[in-house]
């Protein structure tokens, strides 16, 4: 007896992660082989035509598990009933813009998404944050979207936990399928911290930790981290583009082991509302160890921590401590009418998003870096793909 | 008869021995079984796509790795082969790759040598090719691919593994496919294919859309020819999955003349459409039905459906053979094989003709650029 469809929702769904991602949702990657989806994909309107063209492929790859798609530049539209929602929208920093300006920008994009979400997402919708940055934008969702359970709003942090397993398996030569146990602490930024201590690799004798294997402190310490933390930017070079398959795939990854949940004694990292575990202040998203069972995550408790990971950890939980002071600043410029139909509309300040402000232009619709693309037939070598719509992760 | 020798009964002898031969071969049997049943890992299957640092490679590889192509246990290694100016590019979609953590993507390898790319290759995906920019004639496009597709004959002959399965994509996908053929006698001509199940499954979209049911519940139809403007999408044998089982699509679509004008002018120009819309052509879609092809190929196509795919004629159907043609096909155990006997009316036949028609004129050109 076929599953009553789940209804997916991607924001930003016009970008190149979109792109790559929905085909992904498509197949069962995110939700299962056997699980049906609906997708809604919403965007900006200067994106609408691409939107639609989105939507084309989707229907004419014929997938067996898609049972609908609905392409929108409406909110309310967007989120009414979704089960899981993947924003992936968000102002992309640009050259020569200071993060207090990209901040400025996410806060008046998540504030309405959190009032559309609340309002019309089917109750338990499960959130995953992913459009820069990651931590932050959760935490403002979270701040404006009092209904929804902290517990169902997360950041993603398992594309750094899927390069870290790279990092290691390429430095041992071993399948990546047989490392497991990195952690990921802390702010999806250049002050993640991508930690090994409690990582083992399956070999012959069985699991070895991978400081045995490695052996060399030195560049688990130095290089290994800092390669983690500077992928990003890394691919951007090579790509001028920003990561969007491996994003994708890992978001796939995230919400997967979220419904689905992770295999025993694996763990994995996911951005998630702290509660205080391991010192980390409360009321930040910080990226911890969890396990998944029954559609909820758990923290993973009682993993011995040493002096440099602690002084690591403290360190990005400082950052996402700034963030979160300077969000507030940007919160409070901003002034509030009261629309007759009760919708809040931001007038000020944080005006010029993608979202509202219907009296102000959007400053770039077509997001994200700007690459060459010419593509006019099946078959081009060489094109590189912006794609219109906002979409910022790195 | 009893064969008694001395006081010993053979008959019984003989008996216990074969009953006694029966049991040991069945607990061989099964011991067999229950291994395989413990998952040794298949060995890795090699699959190259060319032109891989465009936007259907991006999008085709991570449908591969995940295993959407060859199925959720196959793990494979990718060979990525593109141009020199592409280098980077090549190189960030390798790092991509790893970044993604696949279980069953044992390794990959990003290149511009042929050489590499080709050795060894058990799957070859062409993607790689001249595209059209505006201002080219069709002659123009046709004499850079035939040179291209020619050296690629040459590779995939030398170095790639003996069975090894050719899929091409790129434009003028059946052209190129026919070089690649006359220039790599000795890869068996029923291992070279070029891409019809992107439009296949447009066509099965626009009528699953027409009756508003899901598309899995709409199969067998056809595409038949180029996949180009000529292609022409056969509805004459759809069924369509209903509560009262499977029933012929004349039965559901009262309108004769969209199936036979709308309808199929809607799937040939679906590319054209989606290019409109998107500014870029299709990849998300093509990269899937690519997967699809591939996969259908491989594992075997369900019972009782067909799929298009464009094989080397064998003069079914009354298409020339030596053509590059999209023919209904069914696949078994590694093999496609042509559906026989599907009735063939006059509107069906002209359209088949023309398509056919085109394709020898591709031919020629083709060729003629060659010995230019």
């Amino acid at each position: 007896m076929a599953k009553e469809p789940v209804r997916v929702l991607v924001t930003g769904a016009a970008g190149q992660i979109g792109y790559a991602l929905v085909p992904m949702i498509a197949r069962g990657i995110m939700l299962g082989a056997d699980q049906p989806v609906i997708l809604h994909m919403l965007d900006i309107p200067p994106a609408a035509e691409a939107l639609n063209g989105v939507k084309m492929e989707l229907i004419d790859a014929a997938f067996p598990l898609l049972k609908g798609v609905v392409a929108t530049t409406d909110a309310v539209e967007g989120c009414t009933g979704v089960n899981v929602a993947v924003m992936v929208g968000g102002f992309p920093r640009k050259e020569g813009m200071e993060r207090k300006d990209v901040m400025s920008k996410n806060v008046s994009i998540y504030k309405s998404q959190a009032a559309a979400l609340e309002k019309h997402a089917a109750p338990n919708c499960k959130v995953l944050v992913v459009a820069n940055p990651a931590n932050t934008n959760a935490l403002i969702l979270k701040e404006f979207a009092p209904s929804i359970p902290e517990k169902n709003i997360t950041c993603l942090t398992r594309l750094d936990h899927n390069r870290a397993l790279g990092q290691v398996s390429e430095r041992l030569s071993v399948p990546v399928s047989d490392v497991k146990n990195v952690i990921i602490w802390g702010n999806h930024s250049s002050t993640q911290y991508p930690d090994v201590n409690h990582a083992t690799v399956k070999t012959s004798s069985g699991e070895k930790p991978v400081r045995e294997l490695v052996k060399n402190d030195e560049w688990l310490n130095g290089e290994f981290i800092s390669t983690v933390q500077q992928r990003g930017a890394a691919i951007i070079k090579a790509r001028k583009l920003s990561s969007a398959l491996s994003a994708a795939s890992s978001a796939c990854d995230h919400i997967r082991d979220w419904v689905v949940g992770t295999p025993e004694g694996t763990f994995v990292s996911m951005g998630v509302y702290s509660d205080g575990s391991y010192n980390v202040p409360s009321g930040l998203i910080y990226s911890f160890p969890v396990t998944c069972r029954n559609g909820e995550w758990t923290i993973v408790q009682g993993l011995p921590i040493d002096e440099v990971s602690r002084k690591k950890m403290d360190l990005t939980a400082e950052e996402l401590k700034e963030e979160k002071d300077l969000k507030q600043q940007k919160m409070i410029h901003t002034e509030y009418k009261i629309l007759p139909s009760d919708e809040p509309v931001a007038v000020e300040a944080a005006a010029g998003g993608c979202w509202e402000d219907p009296e102000g232009a959007p400053a770039d619709p077509a997001g994200a870096e700007s690459g060459d693309g010419a593509e006019t037939a099946v078959g081009d070598g060489a094109g590189l793909d912006p794609g219109p719509g906002c979409c910022g992760y790195g | 008869m009893d064969f008694v020798i001395e006081g010993i009964d053979y008959t019984s002898v003989i008996q216990k021995a074969l009953v006694l031969l029966s049991c040991v071969a069945l607990s061989w049997k099964m011991i067999i079984y229950m291994c395989n049943l413990l998952n040794i890992e298949q060995d890795p299957i090699r699959v190259l796509i060319t032109g891989a640092a465009g936007n259907i490679g991006y999008a085709i590889a991570p449908m591969i790795a995940r295993g959407m192509m060859l199925g959720p246990d196959q793990p494979m290694i990718l060979h990525l082969l593109d141009i020199e100016p592409t280098s980077r590019s090549l190189e960030a979609l390798k790092m991509e790759l790893q970044d993604s953590a696949f279980p069953l993507l044992k390794g990959v390898i990003a290149t511009t040598n042929v050489v590499e790319a080709c050795k060894d290759v058990n799957i070859a995906i062409m993607i790689g090719g001249y595209p059209r920019m505006a201002g080219m004639e069709r002659k123009d496009v046709m004499s850079k691919n035939v040179v291209i597709y020619k050296a690629q004959a040459s590779a995939l002959e030398n170095y790639a593994s003996e069975d090894c399965k050719v899929l091409v994509v790129a434009n003028p996908a059946n052209t190129n496919a026919l070089i690649l053929k006359e220039f790599a006698p000795s890869i068996p001509e029923e291992n070279i294919t070029c891409l019809t199940r992107l439009d296949h499954n447009r066509a099965l979209a626009q009528l699953a859309d027409k009756l508003s049911v899901p598309v899995s519940s709409v199969k067998n139809v056809i595409v038949w020819g180029n996949h180009s403007s000529t292609q022409y999408p056969d509805s004459n044998h759809v069924t369509v999955s209903t509560q009262a089982g499977d029933r012929p699509i004349k039965e559901l679509v009262t309108d004769q003349n969209w199936l036979k004008n709308e309808f199929i002018a809607e799937v040939q120009q679906r590319g054209a459409a989606v290019l409109r819309a998107r500014r870029q052509s299709s990849a998300l879609s093509a990269a899937s039905a690519a997967c699809d092809h591939i996969r259908d190929w491989f594992l075997g196509t369900p019972k009782g459906t067909w799929v298009s795919m464009g094989v080397c004629s064998d003069g079914s159907y009354g298409i020339p053979p030596g053509l590059v043609y999209s023919f209904p096909v069914i696949c078994e155990k590694g093999s496609w094989k042509i559906v026989q006997g599907l009735s063939i009316d006059e509107f069906s036949r002209e359209k088949m003709d023309d398509s056919a028609r085109e394709l020898a004129e591709e031919k020629d050109l083709a060729y003629s650029c060659l010995n230019a």
